[in-house]
């Protein structure tokens, strides 16, 4: 049998620069990632199965989240934005981060729909990738599970 | 927290001496932007105070990288595809008839990150007229650090949705991680090397297909002339040369006359100016 | 000339959307396979291009592009899956089940329009669909 490795944070970073090149239009600067609280916070969730077993998980505020949702959808920065639109926005970001890093592991697996909900803490920095949107900071934590 | 108008000057100067990419006024910005890393990288938190050491010192290396953060390195596969379907309908085809030794040599001139290049050897590819044929192309381009990466020959998912239609992806690619790689027998056909057009070409040899696209707009009208006029001299005489879509050679160096060529145009060397390069 | 865009993300829907209109499509919607056959039969004006999703839910857009296919009534309709799986097996079997051109996401806003200029999908300026 054999063990696939799951990605690492070199791989999960790469991709959200393309992401944020792309959907966002601004540079993913590596950010040091801190324990601690969400005071309103946002978690994305997005499984991947097969070869790999785990899920990503994006942290990040509520606030940067909705901005992150006006610049996707080409509204002023400072727009509020309906909840419906700003989970379907960060989900989405998760899914494309998700896909780019499942096609880079070895073998086959499947990527799930994201998942989005409140969050009030943050996940262990240990196994976080930490990137800068707009000054805040939004985590991606990769967790491998048993099959 | 704009650039001075000094550091402007300062750094127009240099850059047009360095590789004659005029530097308007206006792109005060994009100056500042393009140099605000390199500022950071030796300390600095503006870019005036970068260029203000710059002046006392003259660190040739970094005088060198300001000159390779400027020079836009914008590009993609197949760029504006019309100049492709010319070499694939029209241009290779031609060019099959009057080579009996069945070996052609192609010039990426400012090849930037391989793009181009790997564009001609995919179409090269695609031309039965060719087929089997043993082409050489050369690649060059005034920037290291693009060139190190046309070398890697690796490709982000951004850069490979541009341009490139997915069969072509599909069978001149291989994934490598997050990123796509231009596969070895494609690589093997291209040779990368550092030049710079305004300096002497030296011993490149002959060609029958330059490509010098979207780089002569960044140069100003003496320095433009030079360059055509020495690409003349490193043609075969019935070669063929390709521009980018804001460029033409009228005006500019008329020894070279412009044929339509599909739904684009190439240009060659006027009929009467050939006996002089032979 | 008309386009439908299939995606269960309203964001990416969007997206598209917005560049699709830009470039002179006139667009319509939906968030699934089985929502993007029920909006084809209804329509008296088929699309000239379907930009499809790949994971969605209800009827995922491999399973959709084998629906189209499957109708002789559809056949003009240009397919272009628009998604994040970017392994080279899943693009060739969405090539083998009957889609024309695969964009990956992550993409840039160029990317879309010159793949469909690639396609030849280019919209006329007050043209009719
Ligand atoms: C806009 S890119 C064009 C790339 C490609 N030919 C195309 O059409 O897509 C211009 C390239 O010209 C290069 N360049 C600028 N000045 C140059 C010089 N003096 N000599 C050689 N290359 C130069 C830049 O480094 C850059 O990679």
């Amino acid at each position: 049998m054999t063990i696939t490795t799951g990605p690492d944070t070199d791989l999960v970073q790469a991709a959200l620069e393309q992401v944020w090149e792309s959907m966002l239009y601004a540079v993913a600067e590596p950010v040091p990632s801190t324990a601690g609280a969400l005071a309103n916070g946002l978690e994305a969730t997005i499984t991947v199965s097969g070869a790999w077993n785990g899920e990503l998980r994006l942290f990040c505020d509520a606030g940067a989240a909705s901005q992150m949702a006006a610049t996707m959808l080409g509204a002023p920065a400072d727009e509020e934005m309906p909840e419906l639109d700003v989970h379907d926005a960060v989900g989405e970001i998760l899914n494309v981060v998700g896909g780019s890093v499942k096609g880079a592991l070895e073998g086959e697996s499947r990527l799930g729909l994201p998942q989005v909900r409140p969050a009030t803490s943050l996940p262990d920095p240990a196994d976080c990738v930490a990137v800068s949107w707009r000054g805040a900071p939004v985590y991606v934590q990769i967790v491998s599970l048993p099959a | 927290m704009s650039i001075g108008a000094d550091a402007f000057g300062f750094v127009r100067d240099h850059v047009r001496a360095e590789s004659a990419i005029v530097l308007e006024t206006g792109k005060e910005y994009l100056v500042e932007s393009r140099l605000l890393p390199l500022a950071r990288q030796t300390g600095h938190d503006s870019v005036d105070t970068f260029v203000a050491e710059l002046r006392r010192t003259r660190n040739p290396a970094l005088m060198r990288q300001v000159v390779e953060a400027l020079t836009t390195n914008e590009t993609s596969f197949f760029r504006d595809s019309d100049p492709f379907v010319a070499l694939r309908q029209d241009v290779l085809p031609t060019l099959a008839k009057e080579r009996p030794g069945r070996s052609l040599r192609v010039w990426a001139a400012a090849c930037s990150s391989g793009q181009e290049p790997y564009s001609i050897a995919m179409t090269t590819r695609d031309t039965p007229e060719v087929a089997g044929w043993k082409i050489d192309i050369v690649a060059t381009d005034l920037s290291e650090e693009v060139l190190a990466k046309a070398r890697k020959g690796e490709y982000s998912q951004l850069e490979v949705n541009r341009g490139l239609p997915v069969t072509t992806l599909v069978k001149h690619f291989q994934r490598s991680g997050i990123n796509w790689r231009i596969n070895p027998d494609l690589a093997a056909m291209v040779q990368f090397r550092q030049l710079n057009l305004m300096r002497p070409f030296g011993p490149v040899g002959r060609f029958d297909v330059v490509f010098l696209r979207n780089v002569l707009i960044y140069f100003d009208l003496a320095t433009k002339r030079d360059i055509l006029r020495r690409v003349r001299q490193v043609m075969a005489p019935d070669g063929y040369l390709f521009l980018g879509a804001a460029e033409m050679t009228m005006g500019v160096d008329d020894a070279w006359e412009r044929v339509p060529a599909g739904r684009s145009s190439v240009y060659r060397i006027r009929e009467d100016q050939r006996s002089c390069v032979r | 000339m008309r386009a439908l865009i299939v995606d269960d993300s309203r964001a990416m829907r969007r997206i598209v959307g917005r560049i699709l209109t830009e470039r002179g499509f006139e667009t319509a919607e939906a968030a699934d396979g089985q929502e993007a056959i029920a909006v084809l039969e209804s329509m008296d004006d088929l699309p000239a291009v379907a930009c499809i999703d790949w994971n969605m839910p209800v009827m995922d857009g491999l399973e959709l592009v084998t629906a189209i296919r499957a109708r002789p009534e559809w056949r003009d309709i240009t397919l272009m899956m628009v998604t994040t799986e970017s392994e080279q097996d899943r693009i060739v079997r969405a090539l083998a089940a009957g889609a024309h051109e695969y964009l990956i996401k992550p993409f840039t806003p160029d990317a879309l329009v010159e793949k469909l200029d690639l396609l030849g999908l280019v919209p006329t300026p007050g043209g009719v669909a």
